[in-house]
């Protein structure tokens, strides 16, 4: 029995363990066998981050094996292409569509290092080479939900949308709901829908 | 969410990560004194027990100066009679194990647990260090949980055996358990008041010297004998078999299979989950007992096997007690460990790596290439720019660091000893430089024998927290030796890189509380510092002069460079109704001398692809100012202007509210 898997990818300061909270709380709420593996320290500054998180029995090691997640969410394209290694052949790639550009890249641009930063057509177009790719607009959602901060919750309510996904979505509305200040639950919630009706009209 | 969880009154499952587990577990065992130095990873226990401190008023938490200080105050604590913990990163314990031995020989009284976090792979360390040498050595019980659910199990029945056997009992993890969260069933929860103890009427010596030490140390041996004998057998160690399919504990090896595993920690998780996916059939030790090894439960397990895999990161510590058993009790068996070269000392492990070598092991293939994905998958990815930590947008750091390298006039000026913090990332991009960078407060020890030998001037470098932790030493070995060095002290009010917890400097002590700041400038100057030179981090301007000053001073001069945290800093800001007031790039101005990007790595600062100019992202800049400094053209301006502002950093709440007063800035 293998358990559903999940990579949870971002840049330092975007919400990735928010993210990651929220699918392990609502596991908590519904009895099932949950397992993650994460890096704090020196990633949160400005660092690449990466969450394993395993759902369901045989939820054994907190660490994804190469090539056998079931999916990446990814806050950050660049990131989901960096933990690409963990997906499993052909799976699935739900990443937001704005790419962060490290500090570093432009040091080298303007050290003539490199010509011109990487493209969002470039890091997508070699995810799609490996992977069903879903591409978010999340930040345009989370605006549209009425708060930028809540892009990891687009995110998950995208995640929530995609086939497979092994939680029952109530339980993981009441996870996310149960953790924001009462007045931020609306905002949280229509985040949440907006992303998995942008889910459903991609994929 | 954890920190409902942590103080939970109803017994349910709950998502914790295992250092908030820890936390539940002790809060759960009356745990009256608890005190910390921070250090990945294990720095979430102390952050979440400051988290609740709030909520007990019968519990007492300290922010320690190191890990030895920390250690000493739960013995303390726990001579008296309470429940106590600390818990230290496996190089902190090479700080406190001065105290440690001794303890073990002195003993306990209120049951006194410790946390040894190893980082294989160095994540966040120095070294590799194997803390489980130190439940060996010193003769202290040492257990070693897999998961969240393990450590809560582990911290509750550790404090019964410090209090049966009035020893401290160590419990060893890494950074895989420490990092990892899963469900875990809360226990009841219930504190009794925090009522002081008299001393008058427990009296009883701990101390340990010459015939004391020899009486302790018999005792202790002693000791270990009973400890192995109750929990070689119990419940910690388990003799599992798995048939291909499921696993089942056992009770002895009847009918087991000819093939073992022994391993322990998240190892046993590794192996699990690569036994599973071989539908490989196998008897399994796992070991939760690190110290005393169960020797007579290993013996019984290897004396039907033909072959026995043990499976533990770093040192062959159990596979080295395994060869030595089966010397006795089964000279044939086969044992694939380290010894027999399928598996490294060295880094941490995974599934790809267990299973190749159980496959190989048992001859089968794995169902999966692991390896030759992730080479495939990385080649892909090797079209990404890499991401590696930077200077935060606003850090002090980045602005001392563009001071001290145009004041020094370069790498080939000085000999520049790094310490132990934020700072450190002085050896990534883009200072890219530290010739030496050791462990905590090092940095002036080793400067002291540089000063002798190289012709170079030689500059030390230490944050607040760091000076206090173990820095105090070497400047005061500095000035009674007179040596020649320029220490520069990186002051930003906080243990940043854990997290900005409190340290000695900060008005404040664990729960955020009122406490007393040390004065470092004081205290340097009674420590017979003659030259102290102070400068505001962000004064770039300013600085190069004064950093010079110091620099030529023959003698042990002092540079304390001052400024906030900028996420501690901002956080506070916000907090008392501040708002960023982000800087911009005027278009017009800017001719691309990038003198803002390069060597300056701000995170809130890109090219414009349109363009090729400069531009502030004005979501991440907090209007620190610095780069305005750096712009030959006066091309960064504070968005204060747009609103009829002055062009000037605003970082203090005062400032702010100026701000608004004075223009028509929204509030």
């Amino acid at each position: 029995m293998k358990p559903f898997s999940i990579i949870n990818a971002g840049v330092g300061g975007q919400g990735v363990v928010r993210m990651s909270n929220i699918l392990g709380e609502a596991c908590a709420l519904t009895g099932k066998e949950v397992r993650s593996g994460e890096l704090h320290g020196l990633s949160q500054r400005s660092g690449s981050i990466v969450i394993h998180q395993r759902i369901g029995d045989g939820a054994v090691s907190p660490l994804i094996p190469f090539g056998e997640a079931d999916v990446i969410v990814a806050l950050e394209p660049m990131e989901a292409l960096r933990y690409l290694y963990f997906l499993k052949p052909g799976g699935l790639v739900i990443t937001n569509t704005e790419l962060t550009h490290p500090p570093g890249e432009s040091e080298d641009l303007v050290n003539g290092r490199i010509e011109r930063y990487i493209s969002y057509e470039e890091v997508i177009g070699t995810i799609k080479e490996e992977a069903e790719v879903v591409e978010i607009d999340a930040l345009e959602i989370a605006n549209e939900a009425g708060n930028p901060l809540t892009v990891n919750v687009v995110m998950v309510g995208a995640l929530a949308a995609s086939e497979g996904f092994p939680l029952d979505r109530d339980a993981v509305v009441e996870a996310m709901t149960s953790t924001v200040p009462p007045k931020a639950v609306d905002v949280n919630l229509k985040a949440f829908e907006l992303g998995s009706e942008a889910f459903k009209s991609k994929s | 969410m954890a920190f409902k969880d942590v103080i939970e009154k109803e017994e349910k499952d709950a998502y914790l990560l295992t250092n908030e587990a820890v936390v539940r577990a002790a809060l759960e065992s009356d745990v009256k004194v608890v005190s910390f130095y921070p250090g990945s990873p294990q720095t979430e226990v102390l952050d979440t027990f400051e988290k609740v401190l709030p909520q007990f008023d019968d519990l007492r938490m300290e922010i320690a100066t190191n890990e030895k200080v920390a250690l000493e105050t739960v013995a303390g604590a726990s001579f008296v009679g309470m429940r106590s913990l600390t818990s230290m990163k496996s190089v902190g314990t090479n700080v406190a194990s001065d105290s440690l031995y001794s303890l073990a020989y002195t003993g306990v009284k209120g049951g006194c647990v410790v946390l040894i976090a190893d980082d294989p792979y160095c994540h966040s360390s120095q070294s590799e260090q194997d803390g489980r040498w130190f439940g060996y050595t010193a003769y202290l019980p040492m257990l070693e949980p897999s998961d969240p659910q393990e450590m809560a199990d582990m911290v509750r029945l550790s404090f019964e055996l410090s209090e049966k056997y009035r020893t401290m009992v160590l419990i060893r993890t890494t950074t895989r358990v420490n990092h990892q969260s899963g469900i875990v069933r809360l226990g009841p929860m219930e504190r009794t008041p925090f009522e002081r103890i008299s001393w008058k009427e427990n009296r009883h010596s701990f101390r340990t010297v010459g015939s004391a030490a020899r009486a302790a140390k018999a005792e202790l041996l002693e000791k270990m004998d009973r400890l192995k004998a109750e929990l070689g057998r119990s419940d910690l160690n388990r003799t599992e078999h798995f048939n291909g399919k499921e696993l089942t504990q056992v009770d002895g090896t009847d009918g087991l299979p000819k093939v073992g595993v022994i391993s322990s920690g998240v190892c046993y998780r590794y192996a699990l989950e690569s036994l599973m996916d071989l539908e490989q059939e196998a008897a399994v030790l796992k070991l939760g007992v690190l110290n005393p090894l169960p020797e007579e439960l290993i013996a019984e397990f290897i004396s039907g096997l033909d072959k026995v895999i043990v499976v533990e990161e770093l040192f062959p510590y159990i596979e080295n007690t395994v060869t030595m058993i089966a010397k006795d009790t089964n000279p044939s068996i086969e044992i694939v460990g380290k010894r027999s070269g399928h598996f490294s000392e060295m880094l941490e492990y995974n599934v790809p790596i267990v299973i190749k070598v159980i496959a190989d092991a048992v001859g089968k293939e794995p169902p999966f290439d692991h390896m030759a994905h992730f080479e495939r998958m990385t080649e892909k990815a090797s079209i990404l720019p890499p991401r590696l930590p930077v200077f935060c947008a606003g850090c002090p750091h980045r602005a001392t660091f563009t001071s001290f390298r145009r004041a020094v006039g370069g790498q080939d000026e000085v000999f520049y000893a790094n310490d132990i913090g934020c700072y450190s990332m002085a050896c990534l991009e883009p200072v890219n430089w530290s010739d030496s960078m050791i462990a905590m407060g090092a940095s002036m020890g080793i400067a002291a024998g540089v000063q002798y030998v190289a012709k170079e001037k030689v500059i030390a470098m230490m944050g607040d927290s760091t000076t206090f932790h173990a820095g105090l030493t070497g400047i005061a070995n500095a000035v009674h030796n007179d040596d020649d060095i320029t220490l520069f002290i990186m002051d930003n009010s906080v243990t940043a890189m854990t997290g900005q917890q409190s340290n000695p400097a900060a008005p404040e002590v664990a729960g955020h509380t009122p406490g007393k700041g040390i004065d470092i400038e004081g205290m340097l100057r009674g420590l017979g510092v003659e030259k102290i030179v102070n400068i505001d981090s962000y004064d770039i301007g300013k600085n190069i002069k004064l950093i010079r000053e110091a620099v030529d001073h023959e003698g042990v001069s002092a540079i304390i460079s001052r400024q906030e945290c900028a996420l501690y800093h901002f956080r506070n800001y916000r907090r008392a109704g501040g708002k960023h007031v982000p800087f911009f790039v005027d278009k017009e101005k800017c001719d691309r001398m990038y003198n803002c990007v390069k060597d300056f790595m701000c995170p809130a600062i890109s090219i414009d692809p349109e363009d090729g100019k400069a531009r502030i992202a004005p979501e991440i800049c907090v209007g620190c100012g610095v780069c305005s400094k750096l712009c030959g053209k006066q091309a960064i301006i504070s968005t204060a202007t747009l609103k009829g502002g002055e062009n000037r950093a605003y970082i203090e709440v005062s400032d702010y509210e100026e701000l608004v007063r004075a223009t028509e800035v929204d509030e």
